[in-house]
């Protein structure tokens, strides 16, 4: 294990550290409420979906605007607008036609993504500035980010997470009790749009550093886990972000001490032990305390059962 | 046979042998449950290439596709537990393997070259390479008859098991009351269709497999009321996509398995358009028919009781 004082002594290091670290709480904040809405599988099709409008974004910039491909900013915007296209496509196959909503989603996802790999070959066979790495948009390169990128991730991560702490009632009423914000006044696709936005963010901040194909893990883990903890929704939120960052900054500081091993695939597996333990052993919910629970009230039983007899 | 002809064999048997099953998949709504399936064979294959270093070896794919039913069989066990909600149960299992998978790669322990590209899309030229050679001629690729074995497979599968299939697909409360063993069927259909994934996995990568198995069953299942029907249909658009797309990808030179999911995509769309339209049509007709016959009134509410008949909570395909 690598001594901390060395790692953080690093700026290559700090900047994996912490910008993983911002990226897993703003996708674990955010990503309760994708949870809750039951739609947790929406965030793996814009997040592959995000490909495309990140390369248009880099060919646009190189093309067009003659500056860096790479810059945050413009990936950012690129991919939330095919992400959020994506997710729309699905939704508007699930309602206009026969087709269910998973099904849309695939179809959704391997159109999209299909036109991303184009570019990307596109890309990769023609002369252009800065194309080096740009394939790690697949799976990320965490060591790449810049403190540039890292301002850009903070700031509009933290956009994102004031958005749901701004409209964190309307946001709340509308996931557990639809019809009754409806009668409210609030207006459900304003909400569902703004809610929606802030997710799609919380997912295209992690493409640079972590990839398109794995970005999954960082919405759907942590909120699971987090579920087993608690029982409301500002905890959930909490505590849900507190495991995305843990787990993003523990996986990041693994993946530097062993050296080769990419920092994106580690933090996830870091994220779904963290899952496991929570589903196995959290207080109250979790599968051991369940049977522990069961075995009381058996036990009980058995002995009130036996009391009777007696007492006849 | 020439290299562009059996390439050509390659892609469509290869579609064919996705495409007949995820018509199932697509009535059973489990078409995302097929992108983790996808993602998740990765590492089985890795590990798999390790210990046989034949990709086409028959104990690779069988054992890969262990790992595709692992999330087929997590997903129903975390449902179970009443510990979830939504569709995360399916979404938690499949990233952790995927990464499982590409740190296994990252390490070369097994001296496994797949390229990122590849594990995401294939490479059907790649896939098509290595041509079997009897008696000194070339019969095609070696792949392509590893597909014809699946493709094989699929087909007596469901041949066999069409009306218990049917019957567990359309209604699994009324085939559970008549004594069939449904949890045994979805799980040995699963795990054909992880066969199916990790087959096609060389040719068309975790991608690309997804549109293979999804997009064209779907395409069909707009347009078509019956199961037979909906089959033949699947067959025909995963022949006509794979063909149009191939040939596409050839003449502008971009990446043939991702153009052909893209294809895919655009002939859905075309379809359900086409769709709409001649519903619309029809319609119109009939109202105006009806119209002239004995006015306007009844004709309108009749052509409303015909959208109705069509809405999503009635079932979609009948025999």
């Amino acid at each position: 294990m690598m001594d901390p004082i060395e790692f953080f002594g690093n700026h290559t290091f700090r900047m994996v550290f912490l910008g993983t670290s911002v990226i897993g709480l703003v996708a674990g904040a955010l990503g309760s409420f994708a949870y809750l809405r039951k739609q947790s599988l929406i965030s793996d099709v814009v997040a592959h979906s995000a490909l495309p409008g990140a390369l248009l974004a880099f060919l646009a910039a190189v093309l067009v605007l003659e500056v860096n491909g790479r810059n945050m900013l413009g990936l950012l915007v690129g991919a939330i607008i095919t992400g959020t296209l994506s997710a729309l496509f699905a939704n508007t196959i699930a309602s206009r036609t026969k087709i269910r909503i998973d099904t849309a989603m695939a179809i959704s996802l391997t159109m999209f993504f299909g036109g991303g790999m184009i570019l990307l070959r596109i890309i990769s066979q023609g002369q252009f500035p800065g194309k080096g790495g740009i394939d790690e948009y697949l799976f990320g390169n965490a060591s790449v980010i810049t403190i540039a990128d890292l301002t850009t991730i903070i700031a509009v991560g933290a956009l994102a997470l004031i958005l749901m702490v701004v409209f964190w009632k309307e946001f709340a009423l509308r996931t557990f009790d639809p019809d009754f914000s409806t009668l409210l006044g609030f207006r459900a696709r304003a909400i569902d749009t703004l809610m929606f936005t802030t997710i799609v963010i919380a997912i295209v901040i992690g493409v640079k550093a972590v990839g398109v194909v794995l970005m999954i893990a960082f919405v759907v883990t942590p909120p699971a886990a987090a579920r087993q903890w608690t029982n409301t929704l500002p905890s959930m939120v909490a505590l849900s972000g507190v495991f995305g960052a843990a787990g993003s900054a523990f996986g990041a500081y693994i993946s530097v001490s062993l050296g080769s091993v990419p920092t994106g695939p580690v933090i996830v597996l870091t994220l779904f032990l963290i899952f496991l333990i929570s589903l196995f052993a959290a207080p109250r919910r979790s599968i051991i305390a369940t049977a522990l629970r069961q075995a009381r009230a058996r036990e009980t039983l058995r002995r009130e059962l036996r009391s009777e007899t007696v007492d006849k | 046979m020439s290299f562009l002809l059996g390439t050509t064999l390659l892609a469509i048997v290869t579609a064919l042998a996705c495409a007949l099953p995820g018509a199932f998949v697509v009535l059973r709504r489990n078409s995302m449950l097929v992108e983790g399936i996808a993602h998740a064979v990765l590492p089985g294959i890795v590990v798999g290439f390790a210990l046989t270093h034949d990709l086409n070896s028959p104990w690779l794919i069988f054992g890969a596709a262990l790992a595709g039913l692992l999330v087929v069989l997590s997903n129903e066990w975390l449902i179970r537990t009443g510990l979830l909600i939504g569709d995360a149960p399916q979404g938690l299992v499949f990233p952790a393997l995927f990464a499982g998978g590409v740190i296994l790669l990252s390490l070369d322990l097994s001296h496994v070259h797949l390229h990122t590209e590849v594990i995401l899309v294939g490479d059907l030229n790649l896939a098509a390479f290595r041509q079997l050679v009897v008696n000194d001629v070339s019969i095609g690729p070696r792949y392509l008859y590893v597909m014809l074995c699946v493709l094989a497979v699929n087909i007596a599968f469901i041949a066999a098991l069409y009306p218990k299939l049917k019957i567990t697909t359309f209604d699994p409360e009324f085939a559970a009351t008549l004594g069939l063993r449904t949890q045994l069927l979805n799980t040995a259909f699963m795990f054909l269709v992880s066969v199916t994934v990790v087959a096609a996995f060389h040719a068309a990568g975790a991608l690309l497999v997804i549109s293979l198995l999804v997009v064209p069953a779907a395409t069909a299942h707009l347009i078509s009321h019956r199961l037979s029907v909906m089959l033949g249909l699947t067959a025909a658009f995963a022949v006509v996509g794979t063909l149009s797309g191939f040939w596409i990808a050839y003449v502008l030179n971009a990446a043939t398995s991702a153009g052909i999911a893209l294809f895919y995509g655009v002939m859905f769309v075309a379809v359900a358009f086409a769709d709409k339209l001649a519903t619309k049509l029809r319609r119109k007709r009939r109202v105006e028919v009806d119209k002239s016959a004995q006015g306007t009134k009844p004709a309108v509410s009749e052509a409303k009781q015909l959208d109705r008949s069509r809405s999503k909570n009635k079932p979609q395909v009948a025999e």
